[in-house]
């Protein structure tokens, strides 16, 4: 029997900031991760390659494309393309079912999708902790925001956040290094924005990459791809940041291929004693046993993993005596926004590709009388950006030859588009279960039950409309609005799709309407914590990854001081 | 093995440039590094079209060529845009969509033989714009119509788009007509005058 401190389920996001906290506190911690070992920089292997060397020129995978046979989810994803497919999950090895569309975007590796996510970084507020309570949907947060603004701190000036601060209560400011820069044509976007909304705010994204260097790694070069992955560390990732802090502690032992097939309950403590582990190779199972677990597998991996962990006290999954394991899914709606052409500034480009964007911060139902809708409740926020058209405008033009080639050796006209980020309402009857259909590792398929409801829809309008007025008060020119949802059960903007699926396993007061405490501790099982996306019990509209981490860094924190004194 | 050792010695260089603070630019780097494998898709002894007949490559190289010309700069045709397309069709194309295009460049014969009783490639390089200009009008019509393009426009408008993402994603594109963001620092505003070209 292997014997650790501690056993972290997974190795992105929330892991590896599992593995750094629990490390760092003298804890010896082993971190278990399905997918493959990805070794940093040894591993980036399209990092800095030039388009010529790729022989399909990054071409985006898309479903039915060869080289996207056996990634029929993931290649749903714009992002799915020749030079980062090795960092997504493959679908033929690793199925769920669709009741409806619910696109599942997975990392399969050591660093999970911290490699490949987004990087927008944004605390959640009071507005965000308190919506449940004031509008009656879902269970009141045990968490204010004074509760974790430290660990935001804590985290934004480990993992290094550039943005600008706006003093705003809906969005609160954060530890942030210089700002990226605006172009020209969000400048003139915002100086109108600006103008004819007082109260709305065009900002640079709050981003994960360094402007400055950090503890050894560099400031962002600007090279663009960020998710081939980053030698220089510049964006947040496990490789780059947590994993070197929990190895530096030489407590952390790293476990990759092996997938946790359930959790081992004592009904006699009352605490889960171990993991059952299958070797992705060679299929052998093995345990492994600690005094604390921490799951960070994601959220529907971890929550498919308490399901499948049954006991005669647990029938129905593993701290599950709520009977909520598994309900009130959520993920933000978004694709719906505007854009349009800008006029002029011809004289005006840029240098470097930016991997950021811009900023609009929520600015309905925010508290006052004048942002309150009456069609919907809580809010979005916008990401978008301005640039020049490139050579690809010439296929959507007439003409060919070397008046062609002339014309394209020069940017074209300038275009600003954003799309608006939803907030979506945690409803029971969005779920996850296991299905009667099994793995190869002899784990059953998860099942997904997942729609948008009215208050989504209705949000979606105001998003493309709002964002189309803006557009238009700022002189922009050919104002079109997007909506890419197709109506429920079509793919095109469906659930899953902004891959900040979370809930399924919620934080509450509660232990009979929700399954973790306001220190992400299982109510029914002191040692257990959860600490991916599966906790959330509402979703705000901003990017979520920075909360995780400030709530797993919490809940370490916690445990840790339980385990001394003897509580766990 | 060599791949891996080609991919430490670019990171490795590209961290060295970094050090330096200096703004390197990706073109100079894998220019350094790279020359066999330029080489290898510029023109490898040996290549020889996996999809692509001889002859409906050498009729994508004369369309490519029509479409992206050599002017100061290499065009279609240098910077292997038809081998690109054979690479595409073979290897990431589904089948309904690879014999469509090849369909499209049957037409393309059809017509040249029904025009002037040759193959497109046959044809003196008047004729050849003539038809191509007519397949261009068809592909996109001046005033926007609502109604939906007709199936033999599919063919062209792919056609040219492939030859931009070949041409423009080349070497001699994306370094010699156009020229790559160089890495470094970003500026958010600078004056077009002062780069003079679009970054590739």
């Amino acid at each position: 029997m292997i014997t650790y401190d501690a056993i972290v389920v997974g190795s992105g996001i929330t892991g590896g900031w599992a593995a750094k906290e629990l490390t760092e506190k003298g804890l010896r911690t082993l971190m278990i991760e399905r997918g493959r070992d990805v070794v940093h920089r040894k591993d980036y292997i399209t990092e800095h390659k030039p388009s010529w060397e790729l022989p399909l020129r990054d071409a985006r995978l898309s479903v039915g494309t060869k080289g996207a046979e056996d990634y029929p989810i993931q290649a749903r994803t714009g992002q799915f393309r020749e030079s980062n497919k090795h960092f997504f999950i493959k679908d033929s090895k690793n199925p769920y079912v669709e009741d409806k569309p619910f696109t599942w975007i997975q990392g399969d590796q050591v660093g999970g999708k911290s490699l490949i996510w987004g990087r927008q970084v944004y605390r959640w507020s009071d507005l965000d902790f308190e919506a449940n309570l004031r509008d009656g949907h879902g269970v009141d947060w045990p968490i204010r925001y004074a509760d974790i603004a430290p660990w935001y701190s804590y985290v934004e000036r480990f993992i290094g956040v550039s943005g600008e601060k706006l003093g705003l209560a809906q969005l609160p400011d954060g530890e942030f290094q210089p700002p990226m820069e605006m172009n020209a044509g969000e400048k003139l976007v915002k100086t109108g924005v600006e103008r004819a909304f007082p109260g709305r705010h065009v900002t640079i994204g709050r981003v994960a990459i360094l402007t400055q260097p950090l503890n050894g790694r560099q400031p962002c070069h600007y090279c663009g791809p960020c998710e081939r992955g980053c030698s220089t560390g510049s964006y947040f990732s496990t490789q780059a940041s947590t994993l070197p802090a929990a190895r530096a502690t030489q407590r952390l032992t790293v476990l990759p291929n092996s997938i946790v097939h359930s959790l081992i309950y004592d009904a006699g403590k009352n605490r889960v004693t171990g993991v059952r582990v299958v070797d992705a190779v060679t299929k052998q199972f093995r345990e492994y046993h600690a005094r604390v677990v921490f799951l960070c597998a994601s959220t529907l991996a971890t929550t498919r993993l308490l399901l499948n962990s049954t006991s005669p006290r647990f029938p129905h999954g593993l701290a599950n005596s709520s009977g909520v394991l598994g309900h009130y899914l959520m993920d933000h709606h978004f694709q719906a926004g505007a854009g349009g052409s800008i006029e002029g500034l011809l004289d005006h480009y840029y240098q470097g590709n930016r991997p950021n964007g811009i900023y609009i911060p929520r600015f309905r139902n925010v508290g006052d009388d004048a942002s309150r809708r009456s069609d919907y409740v809580r809010g979005f926020g916008y990401q978008g950006g301005a640039s020049r058209q490139g050579w690809g405008r010439g296929g959507g033009e007439r003409g060919f030859g070397v008046e062609l080639k002339r014309t394209l050796h020069d940017p074209g006209q300038w275009s600003m588009g954003m799309t608006g980020f939803g907030e979506c309402l945690p409803r029971e009857d969005n779920y996850v279960e296991l299905s009667d259909q099994k793995d190869e590792f002899g784990i059953p398929l998860l099942k997904i039950h997942c729609t948008w409801g009215d208050n989504e829809l209705a949000m979606r309008k105001d998003m493309a409309a709002s964002a189309a007025e803006m557009l238009e008060a700022a002189g922009c020119k050919n104002v079109r609005t997007h909506d890419a949802y197709r109506g429920s059960g079509q793919l095109g903007a469906e659930p899953g799709f902004a891959i900040h699926e979370m809930g399924t396993a919620r934080m509450g007061r509660d232990p009979k309407t929700s399954v973790l405490n306001g220190y992400n501790q299982a109510h029914d099982v002191p040692n257990l914590f959860v600490t991916d996306g599966a906790c959330m019990a509402s979703s705000s509209c901003v990017n979520p990854s920075i909360t995780y981490m400030a709530l797993t860094a919490r809940a370490c924190d916690h445990a840790v001081e339980e385990l001394k004194r003897g509580n766990l | 093995m060599e791949h891996d050792d080609l991919i430490t010695r670019r990171q490795a260089l590209a961290q060295v440039a970094l050090l330096l603070g200096g703004a390197i630019s990706a073109p100079t780097l894998t220019g350094a590094l790279d020359a066999a494998t330029r080489h290898a898709w510029a023109a490898a002894p040996g290549w020889a079209p996996r999809t692509l007949s001889d002859s409906q490559l050498e009729l994508v190289a004369v369309m490519a060529e029509h479409i992206v010309p050599q002017t100061d700069t290499p065009g279609a045709r240098a910077a292997g845009v038809h081998r690109f397309v054979d690479a595409l069709l073979s290897d990431h194309y589904p089948s309904p969509e690879r014999d469509r295009f090849l369909a499209g460049l049957a037409d393309v014969d059809a017509r040249a033989r029904s025009r002037y009783g040759k193959t497109l490639v046959e044809c003196t390089a008047d004729q050849q714009v003539a038809l191509l200009t007519e397949l261009d009008e068809a592909a996109y019509p001046a005033v926007q119509v609502d109604s939906p393009r007709p199936p033999e426009t599919w063919f062209f408008r792919r056609m040219k788009e492939l030859t931009l993402v070949g041409y423009y994603t080349s070497q001699v594109g994306a370094t010699e007509e156009l020229h790559p963001s160089p890495f470094g620092a970003y500026r958010g505003d600078i004056p077009y005058s002062s780069v003079g070209r679009a970054w590739s």
